[in-house]
């Protein structure tokens, strides 16, 4: 089998430390399960659930070399990883969260996802009066795993927590920590805005005052929006920089607001921004043209 | 010259990243992409030899799970024999490249065809991609349904479902079967674009 698959980061920085460390707080009910590639559990970042206060727990999946699994939204071909919860009365679950993805090609197509290890994070809402003294919380996680063929995965997991009067942290915080680092954010010192014209969406990114973007790439959220496929070119413009994005042929009619990541390769490091703005009409746009154009603006 | 100008910083890399599908794209509403295939008995298709038909394009691979899922669960086969009974030209393609997940000779492609009781017009086999990539064929399965005029009216999912979870068939609605119908009875397809789902396409690089 000859195909070679490509991992696209924006920088191979210094390789992430894989954190060794036990499976966390609290007794795992189940011993980690999965798929035959991937390894999921559950953990929590405290070690013991603390009635009225938000509990962070989060779905670890640790993929063997080659294999990968998807992000929120999986590009061309994929499937994002989904939970389906079981909690006590009076607790609830947000939504899975998501760090940063990189990009993996297959030939023509680009899908989105992660490698080596990934943390979701998610937050539980907690009563605030427990009327036992410890908690299970239980979820069935399934995912796609894939290298070159792609194989279903899933586990039921669960997670069994003492509650105490004052909750400290878990000997998984570590990975938490990391996750939160990998996260993208709101940053208001990065400016963003968006204009449509035939074709393309061109994300316009003003950021800090003396920091250079050296590469940049938007992850959209949602799907049907954006041409997986086509590259995205990144222009500097007389103040920031222009992303052009080509839209789906085939995808939604009209995109009223861009919504997704930036991750942007900085003198810095790199920087995961979350993207939330109204896409304005090429009316308003400043140039129109081939997405390619933006090169022009400087010659390599 | 105004020195902010100079100041523009010089070069951003673009970000390139692969190759993209041909830009010649399969977009609905326009004339589907003409092709040219050789099916598993060595007998070429045109798209143009089906003029006057609806025509439905399948892509497949055999070892992908989605894949399985319809085919495991029947309801691949079951849409092949209700449309090929009522004239429509059903033309299942494997895009995978030699050496990859998918990829058939003939006789293979026949055999499993037959084993899993599959009923399209013909198997054309694609190890190239090129009519893969000048379709946009990203997934499999991805749909694509030609009205009698050649005019692509359908491209996207098998269904609203993207799961491997043969479960999930029961309440799913099938994306081509609505197609098919709209246009039996002349109707315009009312979704006529969704979301594809599946394996990549296993192209060459």
């Amino acid at each position: 089998m000859g195909r070679r698959m490509k991992r696209v980061r924006l920088w191979t920085g210094p390789t992430v430390a894989i954190l060794a460390l036990a499976t966390g707080a609290g007794r795992a009910d189940a011993q980690p399960s999965g798929g035959r590639h991937v390894r999921a559990s559950l953990v929590a970042e405290a070690d013991s659930v603390e009635a009225g206060r938000p509990l962070i727990v989060g779905f670890r999946l640790e993929m063997e070399p080659g294999w990968h699994t998807y992000w929120r939204n999986p590009g061309d071909s994929g499937l994002p990883t989904r939970v389906a919860w079981e909690l006590p009365d009076g607790f609830s679950a947000g939504e899975l969260q998501w760090p940063r993805p990189i990009r993996f090609l297959t030939g023509p197509l680009v899908s989105y996802g992660y490698e080596h290890e990934v943390l979701h994070p998610v937050e539980i809402s907690v009563p605030a009066s427990i009327g036992a003294s410890e908690v299970r919380l239980a979820a069935r996680l399934s995912w796609l795993e894939c290298r070159e063929a792609c194989l279903p995965g899933k586990a039921d997991l669960a997670l069994t927590l003492p509650v105490r009067a004052r909750a400290g942290s878990g000997p998984a915080a570590p990975l938490f920590a990391e996750a939160r680092r990998r996260m993208p954010r709101v940053d208001p010192e990065w400016t963003l805005s968006a204009t449509a014209r035939e074709g393309v969406v061109d994300l316009v990114v003003l950021p800090p005052r003396g920091t250079r973007l050296s590469e940049a790439y938007f992850y959209p959220i949602p799907r049907r929006v954006v041409d997986y496929s086509r590259a995205q070119t990144l222009a500097a413009e007389e103040q920031g920089y222009r992303i052009a994005l080509a839209r789906d042929p085939n995808g939604v009619a009209a995109v009223e607001r861009l919504l997704g990541v930036l991750v942007a390769r900085t003198g810095a490091g790199e920087k995961a921004v979350e993207v939330d703005v109204p896409v304005k009409s090429k009316t308003s746009a400043r140039a129109a043209g081939d997405p390619t154009e933006g090169t022009e603006e400087g010659k390599p | 010259m105004n020195a902010r100008v100079s100041f523009v910083v010089g070069v951003v890399a673009a970000v390139a990243v692969a190759p993209a599908l041909v830009s010649a794209r399969a977009v609905v509403g326009q004339p589907a992409p003409p092709f040219t295939l050789a099916d598993t008995h060595g007998k070429s298709h045109r798209l143009a030899d089906f003029a006057g038909k609806r025509v439905v394009l399948e892509w497949w691979n055999h070892e992908c799970p989605f894949v399985n899922k319809h085919y495991g669960g029947g309801s691949m086969q079951k849409l092949q024999k209700e449309w090929t009974g009522k004239g429509v030209v059903w033309l299942t393609i494997s895009s995978s490249a030699p050496g990859e997940q998918g990829h058939v000779d003939a006789a293979r492609a026949d055999a499993l065809m037959k084993e899993k009781g599959a009923a399209p017009t013909a198997v054309l086999l694609d190890p190239d991609g090129t009519v893969g990539r000048a379709y946009g064929a990203r997934t499999t399965p991805h749909m694509f349904v030609v009205d009698a005029k050649g005019t692509l009216v359908y491209a996207g999912g098998i269904d609203d479902k993207p799961s491997t979870d043969q479960a999930d068939l029961a309440t799913a609605t099938n994306y081509v079967q609505a197609a098919l119908e709209d246009l039996a009875v002349g109707r315009t397809v009312a979704v006529p674009t969704s979301e594809p789902y599946g394996c990549a396409v296993k192209y060459a690089d």
